[in-house]
């Protein structure tokens, strides 16, 4: 890290440039209500008078800048309004575009004034007065808005004698960027205007992809040494953080700004790059949480490319997180993405698989709750005396009525408009359609949560009730009853049954049975934009959602206690180690529920105390991969750290974890989050 | 069949061997280094241990722990975070090895096998001789030992494992006494003994405090391996999580050296003469 980079890092860390916000806050929606305004008029005024109110904030040594001043979006619509929204449509995740990925590639090399004189044209054929009029008028608005924010800290830049970036300021967002800094710079003011825009979960997509021909070209020409484009970069990385308390999510951290590096190209070739290189190397010497590093391999990644992952894992950021090529796009081309836009998929907010540019899917629509569905059954089947065969029946019927309510429930969506966001796509213009209202994909995820509970619970009932029979059905259910108060022998047989990750084929049979009972519910059925419904083994917080109301289940789980996160074995599964871990949790198909949830193990950090540690966790990833693993995330962790930070939260400032799909810093998660990630280690160290 | 008794079976034991590696502890051993991090391995007998994170301490565990006394897996829910768990599992050889090789795919993929470690290995050397034969041909094999054990068994075992993991800890005779418990004849006979052999080796110190990683026991250590066959030396730095594990295992730790201090770690001094080593 240079100097210069060195203090911006410092003021970062310092936090003191967030005092210089203002207190103004800003409502605009009744004003907008009595003028009747659509809503895609409201959107691009309100980016445009929150870019007014916008104070461009430099600091000596700045290239890049942008600073948040304003610090909340105000909301489109009154109260009243909303009220009459919610009772009469679906509203997901507050009806924010987002989670979604931008043609960066196209906006960076035109600039805006060739997206503006497009619109204009688009225009021409347009009746005045109707929904595409104002649609196409609101995404002139925001680009207005977005040069306004842009000249203000042009005009900054040149009053505090930054000329180089006054001089980008004076090319892009305009027209596109003439290289690699101005690239940069043109990204960072995308990646402010999306924020003050409204839009959540803002990801960044195929960066050594888009960026690429900028980097390389001003390598070739010496125009950037390789150190110099390092230290903009780092400068970018920092600046993505700045303003990363007011994103919002459900915890902060969870924002979304996830990076993909490397994998197959849309033509077929391999990415990584020397961009890519770059990429792993500022984030391993800054150690933020953004963004977010996703890897991409696939049966040709070369060594190097895991070595060099398993280096920032080394860090304890939580990332990189792998996708597996080999298993996804073939997964995307089933679901019916073409293969062009399979091999260009990235990562949304979390792990789910997503396509840049042309899609408007919902990854994240809602999650199945694999134990509920297992613990109902089993407590009804046990009830009526049912065999074994009726419980694992009496499950997949009920996986299919849960996934149809859940299909059911998700109709008359409503999204609000996003005209800058539609901006930013390929063919929201071409179609004067916002990307709100869908996109060339609307494909919908669900989460599967609890997998491994749920299969662990199914394996303990068929090990104790109907194979050793060492537990009577009746016994059984007042044990899950009391919580297991006065069942503790009970319960100890139920934590020895067969577990999902132990490598037995009880258990991962059962897991298996759940995935493909998940897939078969979710094939066929469409959603209202004409999309599907795709499954996944991702958890989102679920995890903690699910289950803070569900009971003891048969796993030995009890009340209240959380699920795995994501893909991984149940808590209280002590178990044999990652290679089991490995075997057991690559047998599902995963193609079949390949909507996004990786594998998470846990090192503990002195795994990476030499070269040769760090050079096996490298060798295991790969083997996971070469199984037909799909999605792997490894967290390196000291136990007797994160216990430290929770008592002394003063000395662990900079401490990271990984949460579910995003890293972030330990002392900002809620107790809950905390407490599952330390008891997730109890069988690490 | 032979049966043993198996402390912990680590898959993927990254400090054990080359490649992605299993490592099977063996339970006993017949030293009492007393620097020893794995002092669950001491005891031949099975016994209840507890894991102390989490540990409310409400006592209900009291009359399971402890030498000498065991208990029945149903014993160990009296513990409400279910923290207990019997060390000591008892395998034959066949259950052993057929455990091992159901992840030899992932293993021989990455250079890697199975490591015998313990307590001591060659304490049951029966069983880990028939478990090594099964395993002939299907996965690599290395055996870690102190070389404390009897000569003839030492010789069978080198002959069937791949690769053998030697310790050299306490080179000067009364100070091995102090330290370890035992005179250190028998490990410098067998030491020979490999060296004499077509096994291939690695020979490994581990680095006491005042106590392994002074300037005699250095050269000792060279003078030893100085001209064999040894692939290379891997220097094992104490660290201060060793004493961790006591508590677990019901035991007091009491080391006789200073453990604020960091050992010497001299990986010049055989390299100098020609002979690879490394740090862990």
């Amino acid at each position: 890290m240079t100097d210069r980079v060195r203090k911006i890092y410092d003021r970062l860390i310092a936090r003191e440039y967030r005092n210089l916000r203002s207190d103004a806050e800003y409502d605009f929606a009744a004003e907008f209500a009595a003028a009747g305004l659509p809503l895609e008029t409201r959107a691009g005024l309100r980016l445009l008078r929150l870019a007014e109110a916008e104070r461009a904030v430099m600091f000596p040594g700045d290239r890049i800048g942008f600073l948040r001043t304003v610090k909340r979006v105000p909301p489109l619509q009154t109260a009243a309004e909303w009220e009459t929204i919610h009772k009469t449509r679906f509203v997901f995740d507050g009806a924010q575009v987002g989670n979604i990925s931008s043609d960066y590639e196209y906006t960076l090399n035109v600039g805006l004034e060739t997206r503006r004189a497009e619109i204009v044209e688009r225009l021409k054929g347009v009746q005045e007065g109707g929904k595409a009029f104002h649609l196409l008028n609101a995404m002139l608005t925001s680009i207005e808005a977005v040069y306004v924010v842009a000249d203000k800290y042009r005009a900054a830049a040149e009053r505090a004698g930054a000329r180089e970036l006054a001089a980008a300021l004076g090319n892009v967002p305009r027209k596109g960027a003439g290289g690699f800094y101005e690239a940069l710079v043109f990204f960072r003011i995308l990646n402010f205007a999306l924020w003050l825009n409204g839009n959540k979960h803002n990801t960044v997509g195929r960066f050594d992809v888009y960026m690429r021909p900028f980097y390389d070209k001003d390598i070739e020409t010496g125009k950037l040494t390789r150190a110099a484009a390092l230290d903009l970069l780092e400068e970018f990385f920092i600046s993505l953080n700045f303003d990363a308390d007011l994103y919002p999510g459900v915890q902060q951290g969870d924002n979304g700004q996830s990076l993909v590096l490397g994998g197959m190209g849309a033509d077929g070739g391999e990415v990584f790059n020397g961009l890519s290189r770059l990429c792993l190397e500022a984030s391993l010497e800054l150690k933020l949480i953004d963004p977010k590093i996703n890897l991409r391999v696939n049966k040709g990644t070369p060594d190097e490319v895991y070595r060099l992952g398993t280096e920032l894992t080394k860090q304890g950021l939580g990332f990189p997180q792998y996708s597996n090529d080999d298993v996804v796009i073939p997964a995307l081309t089933r679901w019916g993405y073409e293969e062009r836009d399979a091999r260009d998929y990235v990562v949304a907010a979390c792990w789910e698989f997503i396509i840049p540019k042309v899609a408007m899917d919902i990854p994240n629509i809602d999650a199945l709750n694999f134990p509920d569905i297992a613990n109902r059954v089993i407590r009804d089947k046990l009830a009526a005396g049912g065999n074994f065969d009726e419980i694992t029946e009496g499950v997949k019927a009920a996986i299919t009525a849960d996934v149809a309510r859940i299909a059911e429930s998700v109709k008359n969506i409503f999204v609000e408009p996003s005209p800058f966001q539609s901006v930013l796509m390929r063919d929201c213009v071409r179609d004067a359609r916002d990307v709100s209202e869908g996109a060339k994909y609307n494909n919908y995820g669900i989460h599967g949560a609890g997998i491994s509970n749920a299969a662990d619970a199914l394996a303990a009932v068929q090990r104790t009730v109907f194979e050793d029979k060492t537990a009577a059905p009746d016994e059984l259910l007042a044990a899950l009853d009391a919580d297991f108060a006065g069942y503790e022998k009970l319960r100890g047989k139920l934590l020895a049954a067969p577990k999902m990750g132990d490598n037995d084929d009880c258990a991962d049979g059962l897991g298996c049975m759940l995935a493909d009972a998940f897939a078969d519910a979710c094939a066929g059925l469409k959603n209202e934009r004409g999309g599907i419904f795709r499954p996944g083994t991702g958890t989102a917080m679920y995890y903690i959602w699910f289950s803070e109301r569900l009971p003891a289940t048969a796993d030995g789980r009890k009340r209240g206690e959380p699920f795995s996160a994501n893909y991984s074995p149940s808590l209280s599964a002590r178990s044999k180690g990652v290679l089991s871990v490995i075997q057991s949790f690559t047998k599902p198909d995963l193609q079949r529920v390949c909507n996004g949830g990786p594998l998470t193990l846990e090192f503990h950090d002195t795994v990476f105390r030499n070269g040769e540690g760090t050079q096996k966790v490298a060798a295991l990833v790969k083997a996971f991969i070469a199984r037909g693993g799909h999605q792997m995330q490894l967290n390196a962790v000291s136990r007797a750290a994160l216990l430290d930070a929770q008592k002394h939260p003063e000395k662990h400032r900079g401490l990271i974890v990984r949460v579910w799909g995003w890293s972030g810093y330990f002392n900002e998660l809620d107790i809950a989050y905390q407490n599952h990630i330390i008891k997730r280690l109890e069988f690490t160290a | 069949m032979t049966e043993g008794t198996i402390f912990s079976i680590e898959e993927f034991a990254v400090f054990d061997g080359p490649g992605i590696r299993t490592a099977v502890f063996f339970k006993g051993c017949p030293l009492r280094c007393n620097w020893c991090h794995n002092p669950e391995g001491l005891e031949r007998a099975p016994q209840v241990v507890r894991n102390p994170n989490g540990c409310l301490a409400c006592g209900k565990c009291a009359p399971l722990l402890g030498a000498g006394k065991t208990a029945a897996e149903d014993d160990l829910c009296v513990c409400p975070r279910g923290l207990l768990r019997i060390s000591g599992a008892a395998y034959t050889s066949g259950a052993l090895a057929a455990r091992l090789l159901k992840n030899a795919d992932i293993l021989n993929a990455n250079g890697g096998g199975v490591t015998f470690s313990g307590g001591e290995c060659l304490m049951q050397a029966g069983f880990l001789e028939e478990t090594l034969e099964r395993l002939r041909g299907k996965v690599h094999t290395a055996a870690q030992t102190s070389g404390f054990a009897e000569a003839g068994a030492f010789d069978r075992v080198i002959r069937k494992t791949d690769l053998v993991m030697f310790d050299l800890k306490v080179m000067d005779r009364a100070l091995s006494k102090k330290y370890t418990g035992q005179y250190n004849d028998l490990i410098l006979e067998n030491f020979a003994a490999l060296k004499a052999s077509a096994a291939p080796f690695i020979a490994r110190a581990p680095l006491i405090p005042g106590v392994t990683d002074t300037e005699e026991n250095y050269g000792a250590i060279l003078a030893a391996v100085k001209g064999s066959r040894a692939l290379r030396v891997e220097l094992l730095p104490y660290n201060k999580m060793a004493g961790g594990k006591y508590k677990l295992a019901g035991r007091k730790f009491e080391p006789m050296f200073d453990e604020g201090v960091a050992p010497r770690i001299d990986t010049g001094l055989f390299e100098r003469n020609g002979i690879e080593a490394s740090v862990y």
